[in-house]
């Protein structure tokens, strides 16, 4: 660590004073090749020979406020050795990098996270090793994951914030006094204590499949998007809420890595029919109820033969909506359409109105000329 | 309770008694509550509107609306038992006591009392459906002629009384889901929860369209009607929409001379 640091801080020096101002001081430790020099103009982009449009804008202040911000842009980026660079190779989120896991001091990888997917129902292979149908489909890391950024948490006087807490971050650098470890840590570590993204993008993330009408008739998949956005659940995230359950919490084992998603059919799996009371009670969400909330349907999608009882108690309040509104609007309409003539009739009924009155004609004729 | 004089006079201007202060402060109770419960609900069930959350917000966020939507049905259905308590209290001081000083309580009885309470439907509401159409179709030109309770006001009265009983304890079981989950299997929340959101759209739309429509928009009610305030109805609303009633009050009243021709709303009135 300590001989990095010291390096980190002297490409900085090196870099305020030789760099225009325009290039962040902040970011130097990722700059090595001074790659920002170029990337930090927000214009940079080409169409490649896919024809696809490419930005290649690195925004400086996002980037360094994520977790990769510690590594050098050649870590990850392994081909590229020099500038001006040729068309740089995909990234692989597995290769060994070039920071040390402190822990340990082995060189840190994302290696293990590819083998919990591999256990997972996200896998391309099945249980046999045989390749799946349309393995294409199955995701990789970038499909659900783009570049982090922390979520720093703070609590104060057991008021919980986002942001950093200063407070707090003296305590850390009382001994972790060297280059930014303590700021780094505490935002490493605080960022974990909660959802790292907002439940309402977990739900995005998972729905650029699942929401794929041609994806889900590939894979025999329900809508389990909209059906979730039906729910109070999903509802709640829709507004804003952070205390009702994502996809996440629901189909992960309480404990498990979030990346070993399974389907309803395994045993260990969060959803199994023997641990749908077990989830829906686990984490203070349903703590007080019993073990019979598990036949409560989550997805439901108003299928006539997988959801008879919504079904037809739907069509039943559409209907009664219907009639109900349908028969006053339409009274009402001609309500106002009468009042255009209002003394027009077919048929006069002339007979006095009680027999202390007149009739209504007589009044008519009385009142017509005034 | 004080006693309301049938007739009022003021700046020369007969008034016609509909509700007591007690009615009208029950039905206050009973709009603000459901205005509560529509604004802090139809943004959580309509969450992907674009209204949807800064209303939701304004109205407490995911916070303290949820809190608020509960208190306030806590408060409409604790109106409800009272109501409910209300009339079988009128009830049994309007009718019940008369018969039993008469010695005459039999079942046959209390039954035929039962149904001539004047917010029962009867026959006389379905002759006047009939004779509504008749009149729109312009096959009549005399309007129908209500009793001291229209059918369309019996149904207003009547839609709290078909949609608290599927709302609350729908609302109710998904309040308290957890321990519900004790009694009855988790699908029954599925149930409750069809209950409580698509019953709640019909009463809203039932109020914002056709009792909105009965009492603020109509053209001569625009833009709002008064005896929700006063309990108190103009000569020309009574002649509009309780001609029957009317006649019978200025009778009794001894004004049977001065009784006006039925009029319908759109006339110009004379008078």
């Amino acid at each position: 660590m300590q001989p990095r640091a010291f390096k980190y801080r002297y490409i900085g020096l090196i870099a305020a004073l030789f760099i225009s101002l325009a290039a962040d001081v902040d970011i130097a430790s990722a700059n090595e090749l001074n790659c920002l020099m170029c990337h930090k103009h927000r214009g940079l982009s080409r169409i490649d020979e896919n024809g696809e449009f490419r930005l290649f804008y690195i925004n400086a202040e996002l980037f360094n406020s994520g977790p990769h911000r510690r590594n050098r842009c050649q870590d990850c980026h392994t081909d590229i050795d020099r500038i001006p660079h040729k068309p740089a190779e995909k990234v692989s989120c597995t290769q060994q990098c070039h920071i040390s896991e402190p822990s340990d001091d082995k060189k840190f990888s994302h290696k293990n996270v590819e083998q919990t997917i591999a256990n997972s129902v996200h896998s391309k292979f099945d249980k046999d090793g045989k390749l799946k149908p349309y393995p294409d489909d199955y995701p990789t890391c970038k499909d659900c994951h783009d570049q982090p950024l922390y979520r720093p948490v703070s609590v104060f006087k057991g008021i919980a914030k986002h942001g950093v807490s200063e407070r707090s971050i003296s305590r850390c650098k009382s001994c972790h006094d060297s280059g930014n470890f303590a700021e780094d840590f505490y935002e490493h570590v605080t960022t974990r204590l909660h959802k790292t993204r907002f439940s309402k993008e977990i739900v995005q993330v998972c729905a650029k499949c699942h929401e794929d009408p041609a994806l889900r008739k590939r894979h025999k998949l329900d809508d389990v998007i909209t059906s979730y956005k039906e729910t109070f659940h999903g509802k709640m995230i829709e507004l804003g809420s952070e205390k009702t359950p994502d996809c996440i919490d629901c189909h992960v084992v309480v404990g498990e890595n979030n990346h070993l998603i399974e389907a309803k059919t395994s045993p260990s799996s969060a959803i199994h029919e023997n641990n749908v009371a077990n989830t829906c009670r686990s984490s203070d969400c349903h703590k007080n109820a019993s073990e019979q909330l598990a036949s409560f349907q989550t997805h439901v999608t108003y299928d006539r033969e997988k959801y008879p009882m919504q079904f037809y108690m739907l069509i039943g309040f559409k209907a009664l909506m219907a009639i109900v509104l349908y028969f006053f609007l339409t009274l009402i309409f001609f309500e106002l359409m009468r009042r255009l003539f209002p003394r027009f009739s077919f048929f006069k009924d002339n007979k006095p109105h009680h027999k202390h009155n007149v009739s209504p004609s007589s009044t008519d004729d009385d009142t017509e000329g005034k | 309770m004080s006693k309301y004089e049938p007739i009022v006079y003021k700046d020369g201007k007969r008034y016609f008694y509909r509700f007591s202060a007690h009615q009208r402060l029950q039905h206050v109770v009973l709009f603000s509550s459901v205005l509560i419960l529509a604004l802090t609900g139809f943004p959580l069930r309509h969450a992907e509107e674009a209204w949807a959350k800064p209303l939701y917000n304004f109205m407490g966020g995911t916070e303290y609306a949820p809190m608020i939507h509960r208190a306030a049905g806590t408060v409409l259905l604790a109106l409800f038992v009272y109501h409910t308590i209300y009339w079988m209290v009128k009830f049994y001081q309007n009718h019940i006591v008369k018969l039993k000083q008469q010695n005459q309580l039999t079942v046959r009885n209390f039954i035929r009392e039962f149904f001539s309470q004047e917010m029962i439907p009867n026959k006389k509401d379905l002759v006047d459906i009939i004779h509504l159409w008749k009149y729109l179709f312009y096959f009549t030109n005399r309007p129908p002629r209500h009793e001291r309770m229209s059918w369309r006001e019996k149904f207003d009265y009547f839609a709290p009384y078909w949609g608290i009983p599927i709302l609350g304890p729908a609302g109710v079981a998904l309040w308290w889901r957890d321990e519900l989950s004790h009694v009855v299997p988790g699908f029954v929340l599925n149930a409750a929860y069809i209950m409580h959101t698509d019953e709640a759209l019909l009463a809203v739309l039932f109020l914002f369209f056709v009792h909105w429509y009965n009492v603020h928009y109509a053209p001569e009610k625009f833009p709002a009607a008064k005896v929700w305030l006063t309990g108190y109805l103009t000569e020309d609303e009574m002649i509009h929409e309780h001609y029957a009633d009317y006649v019978k009050v200025m009778i009794a009243a001894g004004l049977e001379e001065e009784i006006k021709p039925q009029h319908f709303a759109g006339e110009r009135y004379q008078w």
